[in-house]
């Protein structure tokens, strides 16, 4: 186990020595895992669910160095991102890679994003820059459909060919404006693919807070619908989207709200404990059962992305400026909030590891995060079908002055469309369907013949 | 390993297990199958390309925890700092 989480004693931020010291792990990890997975990937003869391409493996290393290059100022993150720009360099350029770019013009991007990558942080290569332009100008370099965030991807990284460090983006805006980033997520039935969309967008369109596009929305608008994902994550205990939704602070601005503030510490406090910020992935039964190289391996596997996760939002939290808070901030939130929210929480007695945390605050700091727990007494209510408790829970909400948030917002839109479809259900049963006010629509005939059709 | 290659070991393995009873499929396609090829449904036809009867798709498992913490700092060596 390594050491505990270090916190300055007094108000302030984060210690940045810890920050560096979590984002040197994760670059050691990655140097490990371009050792030995970016050469063919990962193959798992017990679970080919486990497969990873080497490609994804390149890419996200590139991505981390990066991201990781705007601490580069701090010597032993600049030594190590050297170290591993220089293993990676034969992997992103590879004759796969190149043949790739010959092959599939309207993937060159995804072929090419590791060399941007590595581009960006000085290791360029004209040769493939030549292949790379060869294929961008191939009359199929734009046949491929991609969902907004992917084409954001794309932007993305044709800016950072561009190599001028202040490159314009005139397209980035509007892609954004295509994307999860500009219109309300679904807080309480959103899928992970919908987060994923969100988070990824946010990456591209900030490129790590390097050189940034404008938001679609405001900041406060999109970390008010961040905050109920992110409490989500966090009590699903899914830290790698709990890190990919809590880099929304750092990536936008230089606050962090009380909820994200609690969140770092709460992953934090995970990494300490388990030496790095796991997945449901890695089974210590199937680490144990294997031995030598194989074992590294599937350590590395199944632990490298969300580790890398860890390591951007070190990297981000670097920056002047941007840490979060060492100490948990208060609000003027009722006192007493978290107490009256918690109890509709710990009706479901299910052990979460930010509650370890959270038992830690004082009075003041609890009621700061009382927010935070309504998004996710919602979240659950919602899931398991219990809505009288979920109109239970918005009436709290409501005399603690929480129920501003967009997810208590679409909480009540649910109990209202609920509690019309109970009218509707009603009167469908006392009248015959002709004569019902709703009558039946052609597209639920039509997905009523879809149902049978393919049951 | 390709995807094409890992579809093709997860079908094999599916098959080998004997999981899927293409009897009872068959047997509801030969019951249900004449009406749903006269049906006039729009762009999505029982003898053409488009109908896909049987789909098998990868469901992550929501309800598998995260290790407890401890043990996992216990048996993961090379991923300590």
């Amino acid at each position: 186990m390594r050491k505990t989480t270090q916190r300055q004693a007094e108000p302030g931020t984060w210690d940045q020595h810890d920050l560096l010291r979590r984002l040197c792990h994760a670059l050691d990890i990655a140097k490990l895992t371009v050792d030995h997975l970016a050469a063919n990937g990962y193959a798992d003869t017990r679970d080919p669910f486990k497969n990873i391409r080497p490609e994804k493996i390149i890419a996200e290393t590139a991505v981390l160095l990066l991201a990781a290059s705007s601490a580069i100022s701090h010597k032993e993150v600049a030594s190590r991102i050297h170290a591993i720009a220089g293993q990676l360099v034969p992997h992103a350029r590879s004759d796969r890679a190149k043949i790739g770019l010959c092959l599939e013009p309207s993937v060159a991007w995804d072929y090419a994003l590791p060399h941007v990558c590595l581009s960006r942080i000085g290791y360029g290569d004209p040769v493939f820059d030549e292949l790379l332009r060869l294929s961008l100008q191939a009359q199929s370099h734009a046949g491929r459909e991609r969902l907004p965030h992917r084409m954001l991807e794309q932007e993305w990284a044709a800016m950072g060919w561009a190599r001028s460090k202040h490159a314009s983006r005139p397209d980035a805006l509007r892609l954004a404006r295509l994307s999860a980033l500009h219109r309300p997520m679904d807080l309480l039935a959103g899928t992970r693919d919908d987060l994923y969309a969100f988070t990824h967008a946010l990456m591209y369109v900030t490129d790590f807070n390097l050189n940034p596009a404008p938001l679609p929305r405001p900041r406060a608008v999109l970390l008010a619908e961040a905050e109920a994902m992110l409490a989500w994550c966090l009590d699903a205990q899914d830290y790698d989207l709990s890190g990919e939704v809590l880099l929304s602070w750092p990536m936008t601005g230089r606050t962090w709200s009380p909820a994200a503030a609690f969140a770092f510490r709460v992953l934090a406090h995970v990494e300490d404990q388990a030496g790095f910020l796991p997945t449901p992935s890695t089974r210590v039964d199937e680490a144990k059962a294997r031995t030598g190289v194989e074992r590294i391996q599937y350590l590395l596997a199944t632990a490298y992305h969300t580790v890398y996760v860890m390591g951007l939002l070190c990297a981000m939290s670097l920056q002047p400026g941007f840490p979060p808070p060492a100490v948990l901030p208060v609000s003027d939130k009722k006192p007493g909030s978290a107490k009256r929210i918690l109890e509709f929480i710990d009706a479901d007695g299910k052990p979460t590891h930010w509650r370890d945390e959270f038992d830690q605050l004082t009075g003041p700091q609890a009621d700061a995060l009382a927010g935070f727990l309504l998004h996710i007494a919602l979240r659950r209510k919602t899931a398991s079908r219990d809505f009288g408790k979920l109109y239970d829970l918005l009436n709290v909400a409501h005399d603690l002055e929480l129920a501003d948030s967009p997810a208590a917002s679409q909480a009540a839109e649910l109990l209202e469309r609920l509690a019309a479809y109970s009218r509707i259900s009603a009167n469908a049963q006392r009248l015959p369907l002709e004569d019902a006010s709703l009558g039946t629509s052609s597209f639920v005939q039509h997905d009523a013949e879809g149902q049978q059709a393919t049951a | 390993m390709g995807n094409l290659d890992q579809h093709r070991q997860i079908v094999k393995q599916l098959l080998d297990s004997k999981a899927v009873d293409f009897t009872a499929i068959g047997k509801v396609v030969a019951e249900a199958g004449p009406s749903l090829s006269l049906a006039e449904d729009p762009g999505d036809f029982f003898c053409g390309v488009n109908r896909i009867f049987i789909r098998v798709y990868r469901v992550t498992d929501p309800g598998t925890p995260v290790e407890n913490l401890g043990e996992l700092a216990g048996s993961t060596g090379v991923l300590q700092g």
